[in-house]
């Protein structure tokens, strides 16, 4: 009220006294919105930089999580032990019993359930291929399967048969047997027999495909006859005798096999032979 | 500084150790002590705002309008100091505030002077002095300069004339030209108010 007086005349009267006094009100009003929208600015700056300074400190703790599990990660990423690249079949019909990787019951093994293991140190590289399906041959379908199994980790075959080499005759034979074309190659080879009796080559590729196929006893027997005939062929036709032998359910024929062609230093199939006589003698 | 002192709010009462300091830097306009009170407040403006089901953006209006009702009881005298934390009391007009807000929402066809019900002194008091402020706001802009710059330096953003003088915010180069300017200018902001008053039958 003092505050104004001064701008009052002297003879001022109630009329101009009001209006002094609405002035005042009105200026003093204005101070105060003035003051409390200066201090909601103010308000407002301190929450966006609380706010940012939350969001700063949110992606500095993530840095430092992320930074922590990577370093966690690469430190427990240890080097492998180096192994040799093994080959995976393309397709496997029916469940492989995988060497490198020990089954959970491998200690629980029963009479019921011998499928064979091999311990870590007398691994070699899985066979390229599965082994041709055999468990129909057999009545019994949990033997078939342990058969299969077998098979499977012991189906070391390979083409072009080694120190074989097919004439112009067997180019055909040769193109389908690459292409892994089994049933096509024989009936090609079934063709030529016609015209080429008493042909080793004709009679060692026969087998092979009786063996890829699965037909044990067919494939047994065109293997013994060239048995010790082509020195070159020797060792890998030996190793397949006994596949054939398994494939026959020839057991123990196949273990005696075996033995003999790992007790045979230099063999190329001796650590193959050694793994199936452990696995046979499982 | 800690990381947790970093990332929490500032305290913005640091300076004012007692209430009695906070509430001698509210009689002076203080913009921290301002700034003191009403982050103290803000959290219960929140809840009140929650508890009388109006928007939750409406929080800061409500704590803006009871400063400005608080401040006013300040400077006229109608609130005294007792010892109390003056947060409590803008606590409590808050609620006033709040209440009268809701109410108004429910009246939305009606303006807040038809509310008689609300009766609230404090409440008619600050929205009288709105009234005021919004006529003054125009007569102010009716005078031009430099009337108008001369008189909300002073007035409305509170600067003394030593300042005003040594910032050369106005043409006049002393204290006694500028305050020989204002009461000039003053003299006529009354004399608008004055027959706006008369041709309003006021």
């Amino acid at each position: 009220m003092e505050e104004f007086k001064q701008y009052l005349n002297d003879n001022a009267d109630e009329a101009e006294r009001r209006a002094a006094e609405q002035v005042m009100e009105g200026l003093q009003g204005l101070r105060l919105e003035s003051k409390v929208a200066e201090v909601a600015a103010e308000r407002a700056a301190l929450y966006r930089r609380l706010h940012w300074r939350r969001i700063f400190t949110s992606m500095v703790a993530l840095a430092l999580l992320a930074g922590a599990a990577y370093l966690f990660f690469v430190k427990n990423d240890t080097p492998a032990p180096q192994q040799q690249p093994v080959e995976q079949p393309a397709k496997p019909p029916f469940p492989v019993v995988n060497q490198d990787v020990p089954s959970e019951n491998t200690t629980e093994k029963t009479a019921s359930d011998p499928i064979a293991q091999l311990p870590p140190d007398e691994r070699l590289p899985n066979p390229r291929y599965p082994a041709p399906d055999a468990s129909m041959m057999r009545g019994d379908a949990a033997a078939g399967k342990n058969q299969q199994a077998l098979l499977d980790q012991l189906w070391y075959t390979d083409y072009p048969l080694k120190g074989l080499k097919p004439g112009n005759s067997f180019k055909t034979v040769d193109k389908n047997l690459k292409k892994r074309n089994f049933n096509a190659a024989y009936l090609e080879l079934e063709q030529l027999e016609g015209f080429l009796t008493k042909n080793d080559t004709l009679r060692y590729l026969k087998a092979y495909c009786l063996l890829e196929t699965g037909e044990g006893n067919e494939a047994l027997a065109y293997l013994d006859s060239i048995q010790g005939r082509h020195s070159a062929w020797e060792p890998q036709l030996q190793w397949y005798r006994g596949l054939a032998m398994l494939l026959a359910d020839e057991r123990g024929k196949a273990l005696a096999l075996f033995k003999q062609i790992a007790k045979s230093p230099g063999h190329p199939y001796r650590r193959h032979a050694a793994k199936a006589e452990k696995l046979l003698a499982m | 500084m800690r990381i947790t002192e970093w990332l929490a709010p500032a305290n913005t009462c640091r300076q004012f150790d007692s209430n009695e300091l906070l509430f001698e830097a509210l009689k002076r306009l203080d913009n921290k002590a301002i700034l003191c009170i009403q982050t103290k407040a803000m959290p219960s403006a929140r809840k009140l705002v929650g508890q009388y089901g109006l928007a939750p953006d409406s929080a800061e209006e409500v704590l803006n309008q009871s400063t400005l009702i608080f401040l006013r009881k300040i400077k006229d005298g109608s609130y005294q100091f007792h010892g109390h934390a003056p947060s409590t009391y803008l606590v409590e007009i808050m609620r006033r505030v709040a209440l009268m807000m809701t109410r108004t929402n429910r009246k939305t066809h009606e303006t807040l002077e038809d509310h008689h019900d609300l009766q609230d002194p404090d409440v008619e008091a600050a929205q009288r002095q709105r009234e005021s402020a919004d006529l003054v706001r125009q007569f102010l802009a009716q005078m031009g300069e430099p009337c108008e710059t001369v008189v909300r330096l002073h007035h409305i953003d509170g600067y003394s004339d030593e300042e005003v003088v040594r910032q050369g915010w106005t043409r006049y180069s002393t204290t006694d030209s500028l305050k020989i300017k204002r009461s000039d200018c003053m003299k006529k902001l009354i004399q608008i108010a004055q027959k706006w008053r008369s041709s309003n039958n006021i």
